[in-house]
């Protein structure tokens, strides 16, 4: 480990502490004076700032410390979090933000102003030390000087340099806590020049610090090293001599020194500690090798499908129940870890409150975003992609949805417009609902626009879903106004494409009697394997998403007969229009004589997809298609099968979507209603 | 299954230097092409290839390449000479080009299939002559020069252009537009 990687891990942790800054300042919103969130908007504070000073990151350290100066006030309740202060404590937090990612404090210079300009708005919020000299924000003056002197014993373990915990960081950030009385250093530790490692730490501190400071605050310093660093604290008025202990050249007799009895105080604050970080321990991972581990995986599924098919035609028993075991385990190998980039999908919608915050300052509306389902988890892979048409969304919503105060209190509804993010699992997908309690779509305006637009004709009789999913197709906007958030004709179709990129669908649920919108989008949960159920036809094997079947059954002679002339058959009372995969895709070849359905099930749309034969399910490791492919319709990927045979992965909304179009094309010939659309059969 | 056949081979000869002028030859019909052996990954032998359905014709289909799947195309049908018939000889030549996969530009991996590879021939730069405006009965901008070798000319294939992939993604486009109202 070096400095780089320490620095690294100092930007992760800020970013992570900055963004939980951001969440709690909002949570602090709804729930005033909670005394728990106050307490951690300082701890996110002091940690960057205690981080920032081990790495001499001056300019973040400066800053840093008027805004913990201010949150320091505000647990002790000597201040309130007005909306004022609560919008300033953002932009401070978006400010060390930036500061945070400048590596010289040179280099910060730039930053300057805009991080003068927020001091002075802090200063009335500022404790105005007792000696009336409070105008520069130099955050050590105010506090030196006064305090009670603590002794504080240092021990560091020899591999603390290379870890990059240098100990003068340590020891000059501890100056900022107060005034450093006397630093002695403990060099009795040091080996003989022959046996000396240089990039060892054999050095020992004994340090004498002033500050008003308490035991916490003090330790909290050095909670960035971790275990690199012991400490014993001698509380101020204990008698001095405990402290030489430190300085015995022992490692074990501090180390026991430090369990005994009378440093009670330190292991209480310890325990605490521990209990607030047991309940979930992460560690990080690099994403690339994870990555690399689900390739690989990818890989062990298609060599154990392998096997598996090796063993079935050996026709050897054992070796077959070996396969299987083999299988089994393979299939919890590929779940376990898929599952390790599984995240919950919370985080992206925390982002949100502050997208909505500022939207509704900017559009002068009152309006709160509700989340439920923060917990539900999917690959970080689809949340990366998400964030964008999510953001669409929420802003859609935000801009056209909810109306002007003075509009909703004419209509007698609360003032308080709401936008709710929702998120569940739904048979091996995630659904992710968008919805507000705005003025809902207007169905003939959208109609009126549709038609003007040319996307259908004016005489076309739709269905209310029918009607509102046009807002989806491309060139398609209804509000004339261009406002600065949204309607930048980057519109609704955009949306749709990124998320049918990502294998999901969108939608527009019915709004509500109240009005009110919902955009209900489906994702796959991963990009990288699915379950798959495999059918032959003709000599190509194709794959269909398990989690789109919904039964298989054979296409008996007498509906055979029957779906030769017309393009649907019944099915349990139910008109079911079929696909015929082997003309949809001109395979040549005989039908074979029993062919078999494969009913399919999509955004409420059903249809039956004919085959000629079920070959089961399958484990698919999606491999993505060349660019030569990019315009094909109907196929959205390919994968290996144990045989080694590439088969081709169907894209069932789009198959459905094309074989309705294809069917519209004919119908607008010589039969207009000669046969029913596909998008018949849900009403 | 597709095991390399001449890899070593292949790698062998890349290594000797002097590479920028030698070239693959192979024959697609009557005709000898030769591909600048920078490009050549390796060759195989013809075989176990899926037909993607509603691409255009010379769009083969695709191959598992060692746990990736790479597109086949058909030299003959793009030079619009009609599918080649499969034989003993043939064999699919793996070739890296630039292309589009998704908004990026990256290198890919192309089959193309060959009624048989020939032989490795070095063409020094003088023995090249500018392609003919017309005459070759293949579109000019698939040409990169004519190579004379022991007294025959060789077509030395302009692989970027012949292997377009957003040329022929946009060419399978229009063959995946609903030309007509299908029967079905």
């Amino acid at each position: 480990m070096n400095i780089e990687l320490a620095l690294q891990t100092f930007l992760d942790e800020s970013r992570e502490l900055l963004s939980d800054m951001e969440q709690i300042l909002l949570d602090l919103e709804s729930q005033p004076g909670e005394s728990e969130l106050q307490n951690a908007l300082f701890r996110c504070v002091h940690t960057v700032k205690g981080s920032a000073g081990m790495f001499g990151l001056d300019h973040v350290v400066d800053f840093t410390h008027v805004v913990e100066n201010v949150l320091d006030r505000l647990r002790a309740g000597e201040i309130k979090l007005s909306k004022a202060l609560a919008n300033l404590l953002l932009r401070c937090r978006d400010h060390i933000s930036l500061l945070v990612e400048v590596p010289e404090p040179a280099e910060a210079v730039d930053l300057q102003p805009a991080g003068n300009a927020l001091l002075v708005e802090l200063e009335p919020f500022q404790s105005l030390p007792a000696s009336g000299n409070g105008q520069t924000p130099q955050p050590q003056n105010s506090e030196h000087g006064k305090g009670d002197l603590w002794r504080i014993g240092m021990r560091i373990q020899a591999d603390a340099l290379r870890h990059g915990m240098d100990p003068l960081g340590f020891i000059r950030f501890l100056g900022t806590l107060g005034e450093l009385v006397s630093v002695n250093t403990l060099d009795d530790g040091l080996p003989r020049l022959d046996q000396l490692d240089p990039e060892a730490c054999y050095l020992a501190f004994e340090i004498e610090l002033r500050t008003t400071a308490n035991r916490a605050a003090i330790e909290d310093v050095f909670e960035f090293a971790g275990d690199l660093y012991q400490l014993q604290l001698q509380e101020p008025g204990s008698a001095p001599e405990a402290v030489a202990a430190p300085a015995t050249t022992d490692m074990d007799i501090v180390e026991a020194g430090s369990r005994e009895g009378k440093m009670q105080p330190a292991d209480q604050a310890d325990a605490q500690r521990g209990r607030r970080r047991k309940p979930v321990q992460h560690f990080r991972v690099q994403a690339d090798k994870l990555d690399h581990l689900i390739n690989l995986v990818g890989e062990l599924v298609i060599a154990s499908a392998a096997v598996s098919l090796d063993a079935d035609r050996s026709g050897n028993s054992t070796a077959r129940e070996s396969a299987a075991n083999l299988n089994l385990l393979v299939e919890e190998i590929r779940d376990s870890s898929l599952d390790l980039r599984m995240v919950p999908i919370g985080e992206t919608f925390q982002k949100f409150q502050r997208v909505v915050r500022d939207v509704s300052s900017e559009l002068s509306k009152d309006i709160e975003l509700v989340i439920t389902g923060a917990d539900t988890e999917l690959d970080k892979t689809v949340v990366e992609k998400i964030g964008d048409p999510l953001t669409h969304l929420v802003r859609n919503a935000c801009d056209h949805g909810i109306e002007s105060p003075a509009e909703r209190s004419q209509k007698g509804k609360p003032a308080l417009g709401r936008v709710h993010l929702n998120a569940y699992h739904e048979s091996g997908a995630i659904v992710i609902e968008v919805s507000d309690d705005g003025s809902g779509l207007n169905r003939d305006r959208i109609i009126a626009k549709a038609v003007e637009r040319e996307l259908v004709r004016a005489d076309a009789e739709l269905s209310d879903r029918e009607a509102f999913n046009l807002i989806f197709e491309p060139g398609f906007s209804t509000v004339e106004q261009v406002t600065n958030l949204s309607g930048r004709g980057v519109g609704m179709d955009v949306v749709r494409r990124n998320i049918e990129a990502l294998r999901g669908a969108v939608e527009l649920v019915s709004p509500g009697v109240a009005g009110g919108t919902t955009f209900r989008i489906r994702l796959p949960l991963t990009l990288a394997i699915i379950d798959g159920f495999l059918a032959r036809v003709g000599e190509a094997t194709y794959v269909v998403p398990l989690e789109m079947v919904v039964e298989c059954t054979e296409l008996s002679a007498e509906q055979q007969a029957v779906s030769n002339e017309q393009h649907y058959i019944k099915l349990r009372h139910e008109v079911l229009p079929l696909i015929r995969l082997r003309e949809h895709f001109s395979h040549g070849g005989e039908r074979s004589r029993r062919q078999n359905i494969i009913v399919v099930r999509h955004g409420g749309q059903k249809a039956g997809l004919i085959v000629d034969e079920l070959l089961g399910e399958h484990q698919t490791v999606i491999k993505p298609l060349s660019g030569i492919f990019s315009h094909l319709k109907g196929l959205s990927g390919s994968t290996i099968l144990g045989s080694g045979q590439v088969a081709l992965i169907l894209d069932v909304p789009a198959l459905m979507h094309q074989v309705a179009q294809h069917e519209d094309v004919a119908n607008r010939g010589i039969h207009p209603n000669a046969r029913p659309r596909l998008s018949a059969s849900y009403s | 299954m597709n095991q390399p056949q001449r890899k070593e081979e292949a790698v062998r000869i890349a290594d000797t230097s002097g590479d920028q002028n030698q070239y693959l030859t192979f024959q697609i019909g009557r005709e000898m092409f030769a591909v600048g052996i920078l490009y050549i990954r390796e060759i195989i032998e013809y075989g176990s290839l899926t037909t993607v359905p509603m691409m255009p014709e010379f769009v083969r289909g695709v191959i598992n390449l060692r746990g990736s799947v790479v597109p086949v195309i058909d030299l003959s049908a793009r030079f619009g000479r009609g599918e080649s018939a499969i034989n003993r000889r043939s064999c699919v030549v793996i070739l890296e080009v630039e292309g589009i996969n998704g908004d990026e530009e990256q290198l890919q991996e192309i089959g193309v299939i060959v009624d048989a590879v020939s032989e490795v021939l070095e063409i020094p730069p003088g023995e090249i002559e500018p392609p003919p405006s017309f005459g070759a009965r293949i579109r000019a901008d698939f040409i990169a020069g004519m190579g004379k070798v022991q007294g025959n000319f060789v077509i030395l294939l302009n692989v970027q252009q012949a292997l377009n992939t957003r040329e022929m993604a946009e060419l399978a486009a229009i063959v995946d537009a609903p030309k007509d109202a299908r029967d079905y």
